[in-house]
């Protein structure tokens, strides 16, 4: 597959919502008097990468180049990392690794999880 | 104060650390994409973990204590300079980690480069961001940028003096674009005042900026400092 | 994690460098198959061998999984000058790390 495809393909309507909301770690971050610069899951995303990477997954090159494309396109005003993290998904629902079904599902059943009292 | 303990206040005289008290999408989609990629075989959760835990436990200290070093210890400096993958394990750096063969974008190669009085580098990859981890952590966002890579090639001076480096002409500015799998890291001069130094205090003013190449160390500044975000709700102890 | 292996690893013979330090040398204006980590800027361009790196196989090759062949790598070192006919300083360098078959002797 080339890397066009990685970024040509889309919108993802799973992440256009994201891309729109204000919810960022630079917007709350402040709001909740916190000064890490960085959100608590940026260090897993890192290494999510790093794993697709090794494993030949992804190759570095091509992720690279969609995530400079995708950032100064799609999520230009999205801050880092929610654009890191936007952009490799982005890569991944194009590349079918993951369907974009299978993912809103999940996503509703992880924060179930997570609201659990 | 009351005798029953809060979430994460640990019962001692501090006052809990603020967090954002909210789940936000962006967590919960990179938990899910994650377990995706797990259930699909993608990698597994030990990879995943093990790649964690050494991107948790690299940072910059590493590359200042090696210039420190270098700057204190001139044999250690030959070595450096001739086997740089191998005078790191002096300080306890395996570029080998956490897989035995390095990561993905940490090949083991690696070449110190030496500042004269006439010679300055800086260190860019122009082609992604390729970046001595081992020994300097994470990458800045601003590293990363295509208007960093773009423009040092090209510019250096210009994007230098955008750091507040500004260097005589007779200086040779050498910019070493780390495209393959060689990574580069700066070994600056040592700073006039600081004769006499511990290798302690010599490393506190090898900053990250100091060894990518867009600043200098002198005494006095110890930190690569960036405006902070002030709190605006700061916690109140009750 | 099976696909991280050091490429040069399992391919036996080291191969004859073409080139040593301080050798002339011209970056060739291949056509970019597939893609390349040799940059644009710098194709054409003459410049010298400032060290010699590794052996390994050509990222070219590796991106597609093909048992690639070994090749010297080289760190060459140009002049800005020489890159970008308008730079205004006489000293300044660059240097990029590029494979052999990239590089052709420069008489001088």
């Amino acid at each position: 597959m080339s890397d066009k495809d990685d970024v040509e393909r889309g919108p993802f309507q799973l992440l256009e919502a994201l891309r729109n909301q204000d919810k960022t770690w630079k917007t709350l971050a402040p709001r909740y008097g916190v000064t890490n610069p960085n959100p608590p899951w940026k260090t897993s995303l890192t290494a999510m990468c790093d794993c697709l990477v090794a494993n030949g997954v992804l190759p570095l090159l091509d992720w690279r180049r969609a995530e400079d494309e995708l950032g100064e396109t799609v999520y230009r005003d999205v801050p880092a990392p929610e654009r890191q993290l936007l952009a490799l998904v982005h890569v991944m629902l194009s590349r079918g690794l993951v369907s974009e079904t299978d993912l809103a599902q999940r996503m509703r059943a992880v924060r179930a999880r997570l609201e659990a009292v | 104060m009351s005798h029953t303990h809060s979430p994460g206040d640990g019962g001692g005289d501090h006052p809990a650390a603020p967090m954002v008290e909210e789940i936000t999408d962006f967590e919960v989609l990179e938990i899910a994409v994650r377990e995706l990629a797990i259930e699909h075989g993608l990698f597994t959760a030990e990879d995943h973990r093990r790649f964690t835990e050494w991107a948790e436990s690299i940072g910059p200290a590493a590359g200042s204590r090696l210039v420190a070093k270098a700057w204190t210890d001139p044999a250690f400096k030959k070595r450096l300079l001739e086997d740089a993958v191998k005078a790191c394990k002096e300080i306890g750096i395996d570029w080998a980690e956490p897989t035995g063969f390095g990561t993905p974008s940490d090949y083991m190669n690696l070449r110190v480069l030496e500042d004269t009085p006439t010679l300055h580098h800086v260190i860019v990859c122009t082609l992604c961001s390729c970046y001595p981890r081992p020994l300097l952590g994470m990458s800045p966002e601003w590293y990363r940028t295509t208007n960093y890579r773009r423009r040092l090639v090209r510019w250096p001076r210009q994007v230098l003096a955008e750091f507040g480096l500004i260097l005589p002409p007779e200086v040779e500015i050498r910019v070493e674009d780390s495209n393959q799998k060689c990574r580069f890291m700066v070994l600056p001069m040592r700073p006039e005042g600081t004769e006499n130094w511990t290798e302690e205090q010599l490393a506190a003013i090898v900053t990250r900026d100091c060894m990518i190449g867009v600043a200098l160390p002198r005494p006095g500044r110890t930190a690569d400092v960036h405006p902070v975000q002030k709190a605006r709700r700061p916690v109140q102890r009750s | 994690m099976p696909s991280n292996k050091p490429s040069a690893k399992n391919r036996t013979r080291a191969v004859e460098a073409r080139f040593k330090v301080g050798d002339r040398v011209r970056v060739k204006d291949l056509p970019n198959l597939f893609y390349s980590r040799t940059q644009m800027y710098v194709r054409g361009a003459v410049g010298t061998i400032a060290a010699l790196t590794y052996q390994d196989v050509l990222p070219e090759d590796e991106a597609f999984n093909r048992d690639g062949r070994l090749e010297q790598y080289y760190i060459v070192r140009f002049r800005q000058k020489d890159l970008w006919p308008e730079y205004p300083f006489e000293n300044d360098s660059l240097q990029t790390e590029s494979p052999e078959r990239w590089l052709e002797p420069v008489d001088s």
